[in-house]
């Protein structure tokens, strides 16, 4: 698994998408990175954790930074989105110290909490769009 | 508005067209995806939800998730039968829900219509969505395009029915939240 993050940097592109359209991008891309890892090589390996901890702290960092300008609703599914990637982070690192049984089970809560973590970022874009669409819609 | 869709083609390959088509309409603003699984009806009956190969574990999750997903979308009724079928179906790679909702029961079929009207008939497949969206005419128009039906429940009336089976509320965590074409479906898109 490659660092996502890195490969798409998360920057502001109004032409193409924003913040929160790109960081979700890069979460679903860690996501099924993490799942397509443990379903072709039956685990991951200790590359693919470091890039957990590495990309779950880029993307949190990133929305976290966009706070500042967005509505009420987009702010509380950010805030949950950055719970669930500190989570996700901690997993990795506690997968990365342990092994057999144990590392085992802190991956599948990684995958659980990566996967909580898209659904809130997802959410946010959602309530993002929402409020951007209502002013039209009074026209 | 949080609803979950389920759009039905006559076969798999328009039915990961219309996949594609949901996700387009995510990029270009119009719906928010959250999540999207594929689930094919055999010309046995039996369901089988497009899943990728992973730990056992999560081959148990999605299929007791789908399974009732699947049972809440044919309506209140199909929800107990949905989990149990889900279930059944557990540590099965490709997760095979196996007679999860068995709409050729004429009392289950006539509730599917009535409440519903998702009905999966045998060798159709089915595209299932979480979506947001601020009107319906986006899909619809879309879906109508691509001879795909369109059936839909707000996600407040399945958290309702999801209290008929003590409160399981499977549906946030088993469907990909981004769209996944499985290798062998790809080629349909030259891939």
């Amino acid at each position: 698994m490659s660092k996502t993050a890195e490969a798409h940097p998360i920057v502001e592109d109004s032409k193409v998408r924003d913040v929160l359209d790109h960081a979700r991008a890069v979460a679903q891309e860690l996501h099924g990175a993490l799942t397509d890892a443990v379903a072709k090589r039956g685990g991951v390996i200790k590359g693919d954790l470091e890039s957990v901890t590495h990309d779950t702290k880029v993307i949190a960092d990133s929305i976290r930074s966009s706070l500042g300008a967005q509505n009420a609703a987009t702010k509380r599914y950010i805030e949950e989105a950055v719970t669930h990637l500190e989570a996700t982070a901690a997993h990795a690192t506690e997968a990365l110290k342990s092994s057999g049984r144990a590392a085992e089970t802190s991956i599948q809560q990684a995958i659980s909490t990566a996967r909580a973590a898209v659904q809130k970022i997802s959410e946010a874009v959602a309530a993002k769009r929402s409020a951007a669409s209502k002013p039209q819609m009074r026209k | 508005m949080r609803n979950f869709v389920a759009v039905v083609f006559d076969d798999k390959a328009k039915a990961y067209k219309g996949l594609h088509a949901l996700w387009e309409l995510d990029d270009a603003g119009d719906i928010t995806v959250h999540g999207t699984a594929v689930v094919h009806r055999d010309d046995l009956g039996r369901f089988e939800v497009d899943s990728k190969e992973t730990h056992p574990v999560l081959a148990t999750a999605v299929g007791v998730g789908i399974g009732a997903l699947l049972g809440s979308l044919a309506g209140p009724a199909g929800v107990a039968i949905g989990v149990a079928g889900g279930v059944a179906i557990g540590a099965a790679t490709g997760a095979m829900v196996g007679g999860a909702v068995d709409l050729d029961r004429l009392h289950t079929r006539q509730q599917a219509d009535v409440e519903t009207g998702l009905v999966l008939g045998r060798g159709q497949s089915a595209v299932i969505a979480d979506v947001s969206e601020d009107g319906t005419s986006a899909i619809e128009m879309r879906m109508k395009s691509l001879a795909g039906t369109v059936h839909r429940r707000s996600k407040s009336s399945l958290q309702d029915d999801a209290t008929i089976d003590d409160g399981f509320y499977p549906y946030d965590d088993y469907l990909y939240p981004y769209e996944y074409i499985p290798s062998k479906y790809a080629s349909y898109y030259g891939w």
